[in-house]
């Protein structure tokens, strides 16, 4: 169990110390404050860039309101912050496997479960920080430029399209320990989301399964009313169950 | 005396290769174990099967008394390893990286402050301040060794240590490990036969997967290395070598260069005798005689057919 906590420790520090305390938190930081100003000025902006043919375009835009904010963060969520997930995740476990510093920790009183679990669990918590700050930013944003932003849509969309990334956090670690090239598994992930995207179009899938929350955090953030408890209750399992068959995985694995 | 390190019948497969064919060996506690064999003989397998990286296809290893198959974090707290290309996280520094060896122990900060203190004295990386990113392969090498003593293990693993190391660089690891002698049971793996020679007491030689022989080296010196008689005359070599190769005690006589005999005999004090009287009938003017047991490098040579490949 010290062990373990020393392993937590040190991939909390690492996230702090090199490049990934950039990426991740630097996508969602910009557009957690750039999806406001967007939503804000988008009638505005077309007006100003595209002559009297644009203008009038501009004129039939309905007048933005903080609905068109929330939309904005939670649509730059469900496309390019998975997409940044899948890819920098892609190389999870296979980056200490191949440059040998998993050597070193695992002869050490480090099991293979808690070298997986450690990191699933790092980057899940990383994953929500970053988000709950993003969208504080947001709801910030969008209450300093419209005036009105009730923060239970946001908060409740936020945390239902979280669940959606730890999914991915899970299932890349898996896809990390299954193929060694950090491209494939990203890939591989590439393509799980896809399929799920798609498969939100049949009915029981979209009530019942994860892939409803590739979509619905929409419409929470519209303020819809939307129901994803089963959804969210399938994800979790399903994220515990990737961690566990990536333990599993990583345990026949030889160094 | 117990054994440190137990294997039989190793086997290891990697689909048709057979990478270790039926390995046996032991390692007695306290001793300092060369693991000696040509690149690619098996030593790494062997390694990584010993500290449970890799599974072996047949056989039982036992470390420090524990099934290495079924054996957990208990086995693993006794255990030091430094690997043939070791990997640091390059963003910390040598101190952080002790400290973060010496957490995934469990080792109380106040011993853990002194270890570590020792160690970076050990390594020579006191000062160093910047990032292991930065470090030389020697520097690496050096702090590998003693991140591996971060736990005080009793057994340590290390494989090819020495290896890529410039001369200075090897005598410090060299030395490191003979300073252990006797605190701890060191079983390391190497091609480079004076290391072995220098700071072992035993020596395994592995090639092709196989445990050609394992035996203390005085032993096996003695055992393989029959006695050598070289010498050295100004002129008439030829035919002192012929006479020489006719005596009873000369089992076969070489010349490596010209004036130069070397002589493997059966009764090294019968040929002290005879060989001075045959250069004195002759009236040969003698450079040189010497006469000295085979060295590691010529039982290697002899054990492996051919030498490093």
């Amino acid at each position: 169990m010290k062990g373990f906590a020393a392993f937590v420790r040190k991939e909390a520090v690492e996230i702090v110390r090199t490049w990934r305390i950039w990426v991740l938190p630097g996508i969602l930081l910009v557009f957690a404050v750039t999806g406001p100003l967007t939503a804000k000025y988008t009638p505005e902006i077309i007006a100003s860039v595209g002559g009297s043919q644009m203008a009038a375009i501009a004129k039939v835009i309905p007048v933005p309101t903080y609905v068109d904010a929330y939309a904005q963060w939670i649509k730059n969520l469900s496309q390019i912050a998975l997409f940044a997930i899948i890819i920098i995740y892609g190389g999870l476990v296979s980056a200490e496997s191949k440059s040998g510093t998993a050597v070193l920790v695992l002869t050490k009183p480090v099991s293979r479960a808690a070298f997986v679990v450690a990191k699933a669990l790092v980057h899940s918590t990383f994953l929500a920080l970053t988000v709950l700050v993003g969208t504080l930013i947001t709801w910030a944003g969008t209450l300093l430029l419209f005036g009105t932003a009730p923060a239970g849509p946001l908060f409740a969309a936020a945390g239902a399209w979280l669940v959606f990334g730890v999914l991915f956090v899970a299932l890349m670690t898996l896809l990390s320990v299954l193929v060694s090239s950090q491209a494939g598994a990203a890939g591989i992930g590439l393509g799980v989301y896809a399929l799920v995207s798609i498969s939100a179009i049949w009915e029981p899938v979209a009530k019942y399964s994860p892939a409803a929350l590739a979509g619905q955090p929409m419409a929470i953030a519209a303020g819809q009313g939307v129901d994803v408890t089963w959804p969210i209750v399938t994800s979790l399992l399903l994220s515990a169950a990737l961690v566990t068959l990536a333990v599993w995985a990583f345990r026949r694995k030889e160094l | 005396m117990s054994a440190a390190l137990q294997i039989r019948h190793l086997t290891k497969r990697y689909g048709s290769k057979l990478a270790l064919d039926h390995v046996d060996l032991r390692v007695e506690e306290g001793s300092i174990f060369g693991f000696l064999g040509p690149n690619g003989a098996g030593k790494t397998t062997t390694l990584r099967i010993l500290t449970g990286l890799a599974k072996a296809s047949h056989g039982s290893v036992r470390v420090l008394g524990h099934d290495v198959a079924k054996a957990g974090n208990d086995v693993r707290a006794e255990i030091g390893f430094l690997p043939d290309v070791p990997g640091f996280y390059e963003w910390m520094d040598a101190e952080e990286f002790l400290r973060f060896a010496g957490g995934l122990f469990g080792i109380e900060k106040h011993t853990l402050d002194e270890r570590v203190r020792v160690l970076l004295e050990l390594a020579g990386l006191t000062d160093v301040t910047t990032r292991i990113a930065g470090y030389s392969r020697g520097m690496k090498q050096r702090l590998g060794v003693t991140q591996a003593l971060i736990n005080a293990p009793r057994l340590l693993m290390l494989d090819e240590p020495t290896s890529a190391l410039d001369p200075m660089g090897r005598k410090d690891v060299l030395d490191m490990i003979t300073s252990l002698k006797g605190r701890t049971t060191v079983f390391f793996s190497t091609h480079i036969l004076s290391d072995v020679e220098r700071v072992c007491d035993t020596v395994a030689i592995l090639d092709q997967g196989r445990v050609v022989v394992q035996a203390p080296i005085d032993e096996l010196k003695a055992r393989y290395g029959a006695s050598k008689v070289v010498v050295e005359v100004e002129e008439g070599a030829d035919a002192l070598a012929a006479e020489i190769g006719a005596q009873p005690w000369a089992s076969a006589v070489e010349r490596p260069e010209n004036g130069t005999i070397a002589v493997t005999v059966s009764d090294t004090l019968a040929a002290k005798r005879a060989i001075p009287a045959m250069v004195a009938a002759r009236r040969l003017a003698l450079t040189r005689m010497e006469a000295g047991e085979m060295g590691l490098e010529e039982v290697f040579v002899e054990l492996v057919g051919g030498g490093q490949r």
